[in-house]
């Protein structure tokens, strides 16, 4: 136990001889790796608000069924109550519709034209085009009407910026797979005595390849801490604005756009880790002949 | 304790070592001579699992090193002190670090890395050295470095790969003057040289390759002009 703690302790020690050895290069790695995150995180953070911007809209969206005057609306809420998209119906009677229209429009004394209308409320946003179709097939209902296309265009861009974070995190960790390959070659070539010496006293594969491994895992997590920073910026100084924007457009909203930023930094400094790590192992493994 | 059986090694078809047998006892001393490409550095390269034989069995203390797996190669080197011709020392680091470089890597306690590094500095006379830097040492102090290195670990079996071939003819005498010492006290030493005055200084077991092929194994020998 003692023995590999001390082992330990000397390939920490390797491993800050190699960060040394690197000199400039070691911010050329972790600043692209930095950005990469950054992208990586401000895509997921963006993602997530927009999750829970279509899902607080969602929670508004009810679908409104107009029946015909021969319909009795307790029935047919009743009957629509059955379908699992349904989470709640109220029934608004044409009667109570017109007192309303009355009391806030000031219409002449006329018959009352209204319909009586059911609102459906769903038990997710996503089940709007399950449950509409179902209702349409009533004969119950008349007609029925929903605001289908905004939280629809939403769901779009959250697709698309998922796909597109994907694609541009993935290209620049592959460019940063490579930048840290060439640091870590670059380090083996200037401590390819020492390696040498190591192998041929009998010292093991861990011992050699594991600094190398750490010192990309020490690029995956500086990285990280800096892309948090960037993000915690935006957070502290970007976010009150664009959501006393959103407040002024629809206040019911701003309720719903808290997200974690440890969770998005815990997620970045994994993959950093992940990244950097992975790609020492690769160019230890490539060219350090044991 | 060195056993070669029917050795042969190829290189992309062209052979280095023909059918090589050989056997050299516990705290035996040898030299192994021959010409350039004689096949001296590729018989010391299969010694320490650097290569492997295309034919035959390498043996060292009765263990086949044909079949050591990759992980076990590094146990194997471990009871094997290598010299080096070019020393292969740290500049960077101090004679006493030089030498117990290895010992940390292998998560020896600092207190015996204390011991085993001012013992082995000891017996190559170089414990006023222990601060120096190699680049503040001459040739053959240097090579007394890389011999500490190499006998630190108390390794049965010492194999020198042309360890006096950067030092002048005095130095040179020295250095295998120091390695015939480490073999008195039981540990095997084995080494390769085409360094005619000095073998013949020492009568001492002599290896003759010329061609890949052994052609004497002499005690008491001469390194003789035929065997170039």
């Amino acid at each position: 136990m003692l023995r590999s703690l001390r082992i330990f302790r000397r390939v920490c020690i390797e491993t800050l001889l190699g960060l040394r050895a690197s000199g400039w290069s070691n911010w050329l790695v972790v600043s692209i790796l930095a950005v990469a995150l950054t992208i990586f995180g401000g895509v997921l953070q963006m993602t997530m608000t927009l999750k829970n911007l279509v899902n607080a809209w969602g929670n508004q969206i009810q679908i409104s069924a107009y029946l015909p005057d021969s319909a009795d609306p307790k029935t047919v809420a009743h009957e629509i109550s059955r379908f699992s998209e349904v989470k709640q119906v109220e029934i608004v009677t044409k009667d109570v519709a017109w007192n309303e229209m009355q009391h806030t429009f000031k219409v002449a004394s006329v018959d009352n034209p209204l319909p009586n209308t059911l609102h459906i409320k769903l038990s997710s946003p996503d089940q709007v085009e399950v449950l509409a179709p179902k209702l349409r097939l009533m004969s119950s209902i008349e007609s029925i009407r929903y605001p289908l296309k905004v939280a629809k265009k939403i769901n779009d861009v959250r697709h698309f910026l998922e796909l597109a974070g994907l694609f541009v995190t993935a290209a620049l960790s592959a460019a940063t797979l490579t930048v840290i390959g060439n640091t870590i070659h670059l380090v083996i070539k200037a401590r390819h005595k020492e390696i040498e010496i190591l192998s041929l006293m009998g010292v093991g594969p861990f011992y050699i390849k594991c600094p190398f491994v750490f010192q990309g895992a020490v690029y995956g997590a500086m990285a990280a801490i800096l892309a948090t920073a960037v993000l915690l910026g935006i957070h502290l100084y970007i976010d009150p604005y664009v959501k006393d924007q959103l407040f002024s457009l629809a206040p019911a909203l701003t309720q719903n756009l808290e997200y974690s930023l440890v969770q998005t930094s815990l997620l970045m400094c994994a993959l950093g880790v992940i990244v950097g790590a992975g790609g020492s192992l690769w160019t230890s493994g490539r060219y350090i002949k044991l | 304790m060195i056993r070669l059986q029917n050795v042969c090694k190829n290189y992309g078809g062209s052979p280095a070592l023909s059918n090589i047998n050989l056997h050299i006892g516990l705290g035996e001393f040898a030299f192994l001579v021959g010409p350039s490409g004689a096949g001296k550095s590729t018989l010391m390269r299969l010694l320490y699992r650097e290569e492997v034989p295309t034919s035959g069995n390498v043996l060292i203390s009765g263990v086949n090193l044909n079949r050591l797996s990759k992980g076990q190669i590094p146990l194997l080197r471990r009871r094997l002190g290598i010299i080096f011709q070019d020393f292969k020392l740290l500049n960077s680091q101090t004679v006493f670090n030089n030498v117990a470089y290895v010992l940390r890597a292998l998560g020896v306690d600092e207190r015996e890395v204390n011991k085993r590094v001012s013992s082995a500095l000891a017996v190559v006379g170089l414990e006023h050295k222990r601060d120096s830097y190699p680049t503040e040492l001459s040739g053959g102090e240097q090579q007394r470095v890389g011999i500490a290195r190499a006998i630190v670990n108390g390794p049965p079996v010492l194999l020198a790969d042309e360890p006096t071939g950067n030092l002048d003819p005095a130095t040179s005498l020295e250095i295998v003057q120091l390695l015939e010492r480490i073999s008195q006290r039981g540990t095997t030493v084995l080494i390769s040289t085409h360094d005619q005055p000095i073998v013949n200084a020492m009568r001492r077991r002599v290896i003759a390759l010329k061609g890949g092929e052994l052609v004497a194994d002499v005690d008491n020998g001469f390194y003789e002009l035929e065997m170039a």
